[in-house]
């Protein structure tokens, strides 16, 4: 059951997609990009979206399964031009940032333990305010070793 | 023959100082009191203190009401014009029609389509006056502006007066020319929110900047006149050959009157009062428009001069500046490509002829005062050369 629901998460099934244009443009994405990294069918995509303003941040923690490898993403909508990704770890330490990816900012991880960790993005250009954002922490499948 | 001379130079010196210092400004009258009034017209210190807190109690209600209507409005997603509230009284089903017509109509003149911040337009019909409880506010436009909690809503409370009501009521027609029509009447009262909706939420320096100022230079994204075809706030000085014309040209501050006789530094230092402080943007940010808003502006015709600038450069650079993080002098210069007093002086042209200023004296002071002024340089010409020793 879980693997169905999962599976219907991130498949390109239509949903209902209401809001305004740019919502659904960074919904339909992010749905593009979960697809295309590959998801692992055992463990739920968090996802998170939202708006800001030039310069603002939004925060939010997820717990991060140990050994697992994750791919986490942020996209935006068109009036984006910069979107800063940053992985915080659960003292609250800046993990990893991603910032040169412009509007499409990605970072791989595996946490050495499981833990509640902190993701933090920051919108550094936004031609028109506000800009949506939408972020997704996909497990990835384990590669054999 | 030399002391002459120099009592000569020293007489007229001292004439042109005094004159300098004394000669009244161009337009200026004497300020002399009316015999027909009897009592000071500002009111007595009891009654300016009651006015006062009735102004603070009318403020405080119209921002809670504003908070209420944000939290109750339900959108319609298939509309991407503005939304439309009534308070006051139940409209006819056609009514509501005719009104959410006419705003559409509105909104599609401004160039605006499906936008990222969404406008709700709460009109205030008037109410029939109650004694028990104070009057709310209804003859002042109120903006409630997005923020963090509500990112894409901006609201407009847009009272409607007795001839407003009457012509939504459909009881009356809006044909008198005085009042204008129904739909500037519209488009005037989206203010601040119209540029909201085009342009999204401004940068913190331009944000800042328009608190500061109280959106004196954001009130109309249209390229009509606020109220009616060519009208502005201008026109509102009335007819230059009249006194209170004058009168009203120097009510404003000196850089706003500099900026009428084209000069380029004034026009720099009218627009950009506000701009040298970053204030905190308070949360709700509620923008209050003066009753009287054409007296208290900085730029004449101010309302309408960021729409202008807006059309004159361009969405792509009007952008760049309306969301810049840099000070506004700097932005605003980068998005005119030139110097914003020479920009801003050459647009004032546009609308009204520079006037002169400096001193003006009356012909029949000047004639008096250069009389004295011979007969005294005689008389010291005379006297001095008389005491000459040869």
């Amino acid at each position: 059951m879980r693997t169905i629901l999962v599976l219907l998460s991130v498949s390109g099934i239509p949903r209902v997609l209401i809001g305004q244009r740019w919502e659904r443009q960074v919904q339909e994405r992010v749905q593009r990009t979960i697809a295309a990294v590959g998801p692992s069918p055992r463990l739920p995509v968090v996802r998170r979206s939202g708006m800001l303003n030039t310069d603002e941040a939004a925060s939010f923690q997820t717990t991060l399964a140990q050994h697992t490898p994750y791919a986490i993403i942020a996209v935006c909508d068109d009036d984006c031009s910069r979107l800063q990704l940053t992985l915080l770890s659960p003292s609250g330490s800046d993990i990893a940032k991603e910032r040169n990816s412009e509007s499409l900012p990605t970072l791989h991880f595996t946490a050495a333990t499981t833990g509640v960790y902190g993701i933090r993005v920051v919108m550094e250009g936004c031609r028109w305010n506000p800009c949506w954002y939408a972020i997704a922490v996909v497990p990835l499948r384990k590669t054999p070793s | 023959m030399a002391s002459v001379k120099r009592w000569v130079a020293v007489g007229l010196t001292a004439c042109f100082v005094l004159a300098l210092a004394y000669l009244p400004p161009r337009g200026a009258e004497s300020s002399g009191k009316s015999p027909f009034v009897g009592q000071p017209l500002w009111g007595t210190p009891a009654r300016q203190h009651a006015q006062a807190l009735a102004d603070g109690w009318r403020k405080v209600d119209a921002t809670l009401r504003l908070l209420e209507d944000r939290q109750r409005v339900r959108r319609d997603s298939l509309r991407a014009g503005p939304t439309i509230v009534f308070h006051g009284a139940t409209l006819p089903p056609n009514s509501v029609h005719n009104v959410e017509t006419m705003i559409d109509s509105v909104w599609r003149d401004l160039g605006l389509g499906e936008t990222k911040v969404r406008v709700t337009l709460v009109i205030e019909l008037q109410r029939p006056y109650s004694s028990d409880t104070p009057t709310p506010l209804q003859d002042q436009v109120a903006y409630l502006a997005p923020d963090s909690t509500h990112r894409t809503t901006c609201l407009a409370y847009l009272p409607a007066g007795t001839y407003w009501t009457l012509v939504i009521l459909g009881k009356r027609d809006a044909r008198h020319e005085g009042f204008g029509r129904f739909e500037h009447w519209l488009q005037a009262g989206l203010g601040p929110c119209a540029f909201y909706a085009a342009y999204g939420t401004p940068g913190r320096p331009v944000e800042s900047w328009l608190a500061a100022r109280h959106w004196d230079v954001g009130l109309y994204l249209g390229s009509h006149g606020i109220a009616g075809e060519r009208f502005s706030s201008l026109d509102l000085l009335g007819d230059p050959r009249s006194p209170w014309y004058w009168d009203g040209v120097y009510s404003f501050p000196p850089a706003t009157v500099a900026c009428l006789a084209g000069r380029p530094r004034g026009c720099r230092a009218a627009v950009l009062t506000g701009a040298a402080e970053e204030r905190t943007i308070p949360i709700p940010n509620v923008v209050l428009v003066e009753r009287r808003w054409w007296r208290v502006q900085h730029l004449l015709p101010g309302e309408r001069y960021l729409g202008d600038i807006a059309r004159t450069v361009g969405r792509d650079r009007f952008l760049s500046f309306w969301t810049s993080g840099q000070p506004v002098d700097t932005a605003l210069a980068l998005a005119l490509k030139r110097p914003v007093g020479e920009w801003t002086a050459d647009w004032e042209r546009g609308f009204v002829r520079p006037i002169r200023l400096g001193p003006t004296p009356p012909l029949g002071g000047v004639a008096i005062a250069l009389t004295i002024a011979v007969f005294a340089i005689v008389v010291v010409a005379g006297t001095a050369s008389r005491r000459q020793i040869r």
